[in-house]
């Protein structure tokens, strides 16, 4: 993977980084304390400091690397924009996520995770009933292997509520 | 013996086959799979393991961690499509035996090499640790804090010509790690006010963004190609012939995975170009190579396959994760407050030894495996792209949702899964990051402990054992300095 030649968007991430670098610079005084009489190397302001400096420090060289390999391609301004453009999509799919982590303590993880599987298929271009059927069966079976099998933490649906007595017990315990 | 002996006793139990079966088959299915690897299963899996007993648990992530590479031989070979990053190498020969209708031998050749390296690196572990837990209770803080540096310089100055972004990254790593709450004065840093920020970030919630979301968002955005798999002619035992013929190179090459995976911050990929090259060099045919070399493959295979169970070695004697794989396993030890470092062979020494000869099990388990299963695990190859990412996509919320069933985990887990997708659209490292957050850590708490013996820089390497390190960092700076130079002067 060498860097050596310019790829469109390196020059806005080093841009960006150098930003954020410099940012939290200025916010060192606020959002860490100083201790008076306490020696420098047992502030607890020393460590944070030390690693943004020193992110600055390797992000200064690394635009000016960046700019001289951006130099031979300048004016190629579209390039920037499309990559620019598809930092943005996977938006789309943390809109999805979050809405599926949302939707679990409602619907319960069962539920949640047959319509996330099912949906996201559908939304990634899978029109065949053979895929449905692939993505609801792979979904049951990861809800089986951890929530039933291994038992991890996952909070029950309040749908399950609902449910006649045994039943709901029963969901809540496993799906 | 008779700890070793009872130390063998846990293989009497079912759980513990279970989680050998389950980690080294499913290692094998994972680094097959291209798109998925290691540390995308590693990550997810990571939250589960926490409520196994602590061998089974890290038994099977080591499964996966040592049979993904077999795996990924695999596609690299049959369709030039590595399994995991570090098989890339493996397509240069292999995918040109497939070419010309040698594709069961490459496949067969590349199983052999992995399983060498497999078990030339285990018997380097079993060794090796013991000669090192030996020295390791010399460590003090000086000397540990030496070590985390060494770690953190080899990983950025391994990045060749990506040397200044992976130093920015291992700080930001670093920085990350210094969020929230520092057990010291108990003071806040850079939490902006916000309660959230308070416990800092959760190691697993940014693995499992940088590695498992952004993996999945780059599936889900890409398109789906799908492979034609050449048919798999020729006998079995192809290869083995092959790798008896080159077994100096498959020696050679296990003994300089083995190398690579004890330095902390090298890893996989120059420990096969540096075995990659001396093999070219001692073959009486290198314009073969690159052609369809058989010892290309047993390069590129016993090297990597050689590293994973060597990069044990620095993580157990001295709790110092090599890479973003052991880092990720560093938690699960925590987690069962099973502390690696010197201690751990005085305390849990039956724990050491079931390791190991899970380790073992797992290579065994994984050749039979491979040598009968190769025809079935071509289809699971085909698993369109885009269905994969929906996968992934729902198997990250298990590992970030199970950790506190808080949706600011899981949203932080999806910035991280966005930063990770950018980095790895502009082909920028990744492992950086975790080892700055995960040796930083160690770092911050040795430089305070170690503050009651200094009152000049020199008294952090006036040690035997820290003044090596420093000597070991200072040449190894002299070195990549002197290379660019060198570089720059042609």
């Amino acid at each position: 993977m060498s860097k050596e030649e310019y790829q469109a968007g390196d020059l806005v991430f080093a841009i960006l980084v150098l930003i954020i670098g410099l940012a939290l610079i200025v916010s060192i005084p606020f959002e860490t304390k100083w201790f008076d009489g306490i020696p420098l190397v047992k502030q607890p302001r020393l460590w944070p400091t030390f690693c943004i400096v020193g992110m600055t420090f390797f992000a200064v060289p690394y635009i000016i690397q960046v700019w001289r390999n951006y130099k031979v391609q300048l004016g190629q301004v579209q390039g920037e924009l499309n990559e620019l453009s598809s930092w943005l999509r996977p938006l789309e799919y943390v809109f999805y996520f979050v809405l599926y982590v949302w939707s679990v303590p409602l619907m319960g993880y069962l539920l949640s995770t047959l319509l996330f599987f099912l949906l996201l298929t559908i939304r990634a271009g899978y029109r065949s009933f053979l895929m449905f059927w692939v993505s609801l069966v792979t979904g049951f079976g990861i809800v089986v292997v951890f929530k039933s099998l291994l038992q991890v933490k996952i909070s029950s649906g309040a749908i399950y509520d609902y449910f006649p007595d045994g039943l709901a017990t029963f969901f809540m315990i496993y799906f | 013996m008779d700890l070793i002996l009872s130390s063998l006793e846990i293989f009497l139990r079912w759980d513990v086959w279970a989680a050998i079966l389950v980690g080294s088959i499913g290692g094998v299915i994972i680094g097959a799979i291209p798109g998925v690897g290691p540390a995308v299963a590693i990550a997810i899996l990571l939250p589960a393991t926490y409520s196994m007993d602590p061998l089974i648990g890290i038994t099977m992530l080591l499964g996966i961690y040592g049979s993904a590479m077999y795996g990924g031989a695999i596609p690299a070979i049959l369709i030039n499509i590595p399994g995991t990053p570090v098989n890339a190498l493996t397509t240069y020969d292999g995918y040109s035996m497939t070419k010309d209708n040698k594709a069961r031998r490459a496949v067969t050749l590349a199983y052999w090499s992995s399983f060498t390296g497999g078990i030339v690196s285990i018997i380097a572990l079993v060794f090796m640790t013991s000669l090192i837990a030996k020295v390791a209770p010399l460590f003090g803080s000086r000397d540990i804090l030496m070590a985390a540096l060494l770690g953190l310089v080899l990983v950025v100055i391994s990045h060749r010509k990506q040397t200044l972004i992976a130093g920015l990254l291992v700080f930001f790593g670093m920085f990350i790690g210094t969020i929230g709450m520092e057990s010291v004065k108990y003071t806040k840093r850079f939490t902006f006010d916000q309660s959230w920020l308070l416990s800092g970030f959760d190691l697993i919630t940014v693995l499992l963004g940088l590695f498992a979301v952004s993996q999945a968002f780059i599936l889900l955005i890409g398109n789906d190609e799908r492979a034609i798999m050449p048919s798999l002619k020729g006998k079995k035992n192809e290869g083995l012939f092959d790798l008896i013929k080159y077994k100096t190179v498959a020696l050679i090459s296990a003994s300089m995975g083995v190398i690579m995976g004890i330095i902390p911050g090298v890893g996989e990929f120059l420990a096969q170009f540096f075995s990659y090259n001396i093999a070219k060099s001692i073959s009486d045919k290198p314009e073969r190579f690159g052609k369809g070399a058989p010892e290309g493959i047993i390069a590129a295979e016993a090297a990597n396959n050689a590293v994973p169970a060597a990069a044990m070695i620095p993580l157990l004697a001295l709790g110092i994760p090599g890479e973003a794989l052991t880092a990720m396993m560093l938690s699960v030890f925590y987690v069962h407050n099973i502390i690696p470092g010197p201690d751990l062979f005085v305390k849990h020494i039956d724990f050491v030894y079931g390791l190991y000869a899970s380790l073992f099990l797992i290579n065994v388990i994984v050749m039979i495996f491979l040598l009968f299963a190769t025809k079935y695990l071509l289809k699971i190859i085909q698993i369109p792209q885009r269905f994969l990412g929906v996968t992934i996509l729902g198997l990250s919320f298990v590992g970030v949702y199970t950790l506190r069933n808080s949706m600011i985990d899981c949203i932080v887990c999806a910035v991280f899964g966005i930063f990770g997708y950018i980095l790895k659209r502009l082909d920028l490292p990744i492992v950086p990051i975790i080892l700055g957050m995960v040796l930083g850590n160690i770092m911050e708490v040795k430089f305070r402990a170690s503050q009651a013996r200094i009152d000049t820089f020199f008294d952090y390497i006036n040690r035997p054992i820290s003044g090596t390190i420093f000597a070991i960092i200072v040449v190894a700076l002299m070195i990549h300095f002197w290379s660019i130079w060198r570089q720059k002067r042609k």
